[in-house]
């Protein structure tokens, strides 16, 4: 495998590049350097278009085009493309090599058109070829769990899967491969199909979703801001009050403060008996977690072990005449109880302390046998 | 054996298959610190011998001839000093309240922490107030080093510290104890289902001096030989001969050959009379007498700052350095002449031998 990725050279060779996204274009030296922005209708290699516009393209300042070796310092406006076959061309080389119909790509020599060429991602080749044919293959073997009987068949389809990806990625067996996915593509038209539709609906359903939350939040953040408003209001005017009732009253200030203070808390605790409960993000995640699976629930069966506690030579009862529970039995309001204490295991425990091995002979002479058990074996 | 036809009749579903297993004989009090009377008392003799013939090579490595003078303690003497400081433990658990669980664990401890070592190498002042920390935390009732020690006149926390890894070392690591009070406490609430026990014939004096006489018992070697049960039991015989009987013979299986009460008569009668001839501190002339002595015949080594023990470091830190050099020639050796600094593949037999000279303690 190894072998297939000797021309990588980046960081394995510590070239390390440094990677210029939006952010960093405030450091840049060469202020005046262009920045290709990508839109949202840029078109990336493997057809596919970011819809929010906010990939970036690869760049580095090292950035030379392998057939004319032009680098940024002579020209500004390098921009590299990529071929379908995974070369990168600066643009003036494609138009000069491509404008006049499909030609064979310069390193090797597979004919290509002009509109062949994107615009890169990544600073590996390699893994847009990667991304390129997992984006494909995702497209045809989209079969999921439910589809096989066991989940032995489920990893060999997958196994299937990965391996028809490897050699896609790595030129092995091509043709192979190809009749391979033509293959699975006749067998399960309809499943695919099916399942396709079913991804759809549930992106959709996701979406919405979404945006009804979206939505909600909103609202609530509307309706938030709205009692902040209503609160300053009602406490510019509670004050207004006072000051007046302090003018006008006979009464002594403190009282007045204090009524006034009263009438303002009634107001706030009807206030937040109105307000509904927001429902947070956790919960809402949650919620939507539990729809979409259902978690069988076999019946509980208790831990049992084999060890003998004597049970069979006491029985405990409710309630006993006993000093050193008092205090505890007698606090009802729970300040002494921790979380799960129960007098009665209290009990259970002395109790089978008191009948454990009663009968168990002591150890006698130098060499005594280790006791009971053994003595049983030998008796029998 | 008669005794274990009543756990087998009143377990009538356990078969062949699947015996299961009494919880007591689980524990590590069962499995590792339970003796015989005859074998205590070789383990204290061959343990004393030991530490006499130790200390006296010290002696002799420091001053040729020094040791001849010097009388060592015997295993009779080292135990009475044992037994002063167990009855320190009851004084210093009511000075700070502590409940009846950790004054009960940390006297186990101290018992058993000289059935490994002797009084010679380690003093019992500094071991009791070890034991009795480390039985606050293991009965999940800690309180803070601080707090402890400045309750205790002339005590600092290495007093306490220094010891705590080494008690717990010779105690292998066995916290959990079966104490004979909770036992007595459960005889004493079980007794309220018997009924032809009325309350008039179990009136708290009763129980008052049972608990007494387990309090006792822990100074003797009882927990050592008999299970707490049977401590509890004798304990309530002691206080109430009727009362005893009646619970004992309420327990036994029916089909028996002979009450419960007749079965453990000599059990019970051995251990009465430990509590009763055993069960009182120390006479304090006699422990002095011992403590002066121990003065004379302390192992050096043990002590920071005499000769015997700063020889002691001296000799343990050029073995680590010699270790570490011969480790360090290793990977050197490894890197520079073969390729592989982690070694080559082995074959059966070198792996065999490799692991026999494997010295993974952790004690360098």
């Amino acid at each position: 495998m190894s072998n297939h990725r000797a021309n990588v050279g980046g960081w394995l060779k510590g070239k390390t590049v440094r990677k210029s996204g939006l952010t960093s274009n405030a450091h840049t030296a060469r202020s005046s350097t262009p920045q290709v922005q990508s839109t949202s209708s840029t078109l990336f290699s493997g057809g596919v278009k970011d819809a929010s516009g906010r990939t970036t393209e690869y760049f580095s300042m090292d950035d030379q085009c392998p057939v004319c070796k032009s680098d940024r310092y002579l020209n500004p406006k390098l921009r590299l493309l990529v071929s379908s076959c995974y070369h990168k061309m600066c643009e003036s080389c494609i138009d000069r090599l491509f404008t006049l119909g499909p030609a064979p790509c310069p390193i090797c020599q597979k004919v290509l058109r002009k509109l062949a060429f994107t615009p890169q991602t990544f600073e590996d080749l390699t893994v847009e070829k990667e991304i390129a044919v997992r984006r494909r293959i995702a497209k045809e073997f989209n079969k999921r769990r439910e589809d096989f009987f066991d989940l032995h068949s489920y990893n060999d389809y997958l196994e299937e899967v990965e391996d028809i990806t490897f050699n896609l990625i790595n030129d092995v067996d091509i043709p192979q491969t190809e009749a391979r996915i033509l293959a699975h593509r006749r067998e399960n038209a309809a499943l695919i199909e099916l399942n396709f539709q079913r991804e759809e609906q549930y992106a959709q359903a996701l979406k919405e979703q979404e945006e009804l939350e979206r939505q909600e939040k909103e609202q609530r953040a509307l309706e938030l801001r709205r009692e902040q408003e209503i609160e300053r209001e009602e406490r510019e005017t509670a004050q207004r009050e006072i000051i007046d009732r302090l003018e006008t009253s006979t009464k002594s200030a403190a009282k007045v403060i204090a009524k006034s203070r009263a009438e303002a808390m009634k107001r706030s605790s009807a206030r937040s008996t109105t307000t509904t409960v927001l429902r947070s993000n956790a919960q809402l995640l949650r919620a939507r977690a539990a729809q979409s699976t259902v978690v069988p629930d076999p019946p509980h069966v208790p831990l049992q072990d084999d060890w003998y506690a004597y049970e069979d030579l006491y029985t405990v009862r409710d309630q006993y005449d006993d000093m050193y529970s008092d205090a505890v039995r007698k606090d009802r309001e729970g300040i002494m109880r921790a979380g799960g204490y129960r007098v009665e295991e209290a009990w259970d425990r002395a109790l089978r302390c008191a009948v454990a091995e009663l009968d168990l002979a002591p150890l006698s002479g130098l060499n005594p046998s280790s006791g009971r058990t053994e003595s049983v074996v030998a008796s029998t | 054996m008669a005794a274990d036809n009543i756990a087998k009749a009143a377990n009538p579903q356990t078969n062949s298959s699947t015996v299961k297993k009494p919880l007591y004989e689980g524990s590590t009090q069962y499995k590792s610190w339970r003796y015989s009377p005859e074998q205590l008392e070789q383990v204290r003799t061959s343990l004393n011998t030991a530490a006499v013939a130790v200390i006296r090579n010290t002696f002799e490595a420091d001053e040729p001839g020094s040791s001849e003078d010097v009388l060592f303690l015997n295993a009779n003497e080292e135990q009475l000093l044992v037994k002063l400081y167990i009855t320190k433990i009851p004084q210093l658990c009511g000075h700070f309240r502590f409940p009846e669980e950790v004054e009960a664990t940390a006297i186990s401890y101290l018992k058993r922490f000289y059935l490994k070592n002797t009084v010679m190498d380690w003093h019992p002042k500094n071991v009791m107030l070890t034991a009795l920390f480390l039985a606050t935390k293991t009965t999940n009732n800690p309180i803070s080093l601080e707090s402890y020690t400045s309750n205790i006149p002339k005590t600092s926390s290495s007093d306490v510290l220094d010891l705590e890894f080494l008690v717990s070392q010779s105690l292998n690591f066995e916290f959990a104890v079966w104490h004979a009070h909770r036992a007595l406490w459960g005889i004493w609430l079980d007794l309220q289902s018997l009924p032809d026990v009325s309350d008039e014939l179990r009136p708290q004096d009763v129980y008052d001096i049972a608990i007494k006489h387990v309090r006792a018992s822990r100074f003797t070697d009882a927990e050592l030989i008999y299970t707490p049960s049977q401590i509890a039991l004798a304990s309530l015989a002691l206080a109430s001969p009727l009362l005893a009987e009646r619970w004992a013979d309420s327990k036994a299986a029916a089909g028996a050959a002979q009450p419960l009460s007749a079965t453990l008569d000599p059990t019970l009668g051995s251990v009465k009379y430990i509590i009763t001839q055993m069960g009182h501190p120390p006479d304090v002339e006699a422990v002095r007498e011992v403590d002066r002595r121990l003065k004379l015949c302390k192992n050096p080594e043990k002590v920071p700052g005499s000769k015997a023990y700063l020889a002691r470091q001296a000799a343990e830190q050029r073995r680590a350095e010699e270790k570490r050099n011969k480790k360090a020639e290793d990977v050197r050796k490894a890197v520079t002449e073969g390729g592989n600094p982690f070694g080559s593949e082995l074959n059966e037999d070198e792996k065999a031998k490799q692991l026999a000279e494997l010295d993974d303690d952790d004690d360098d």
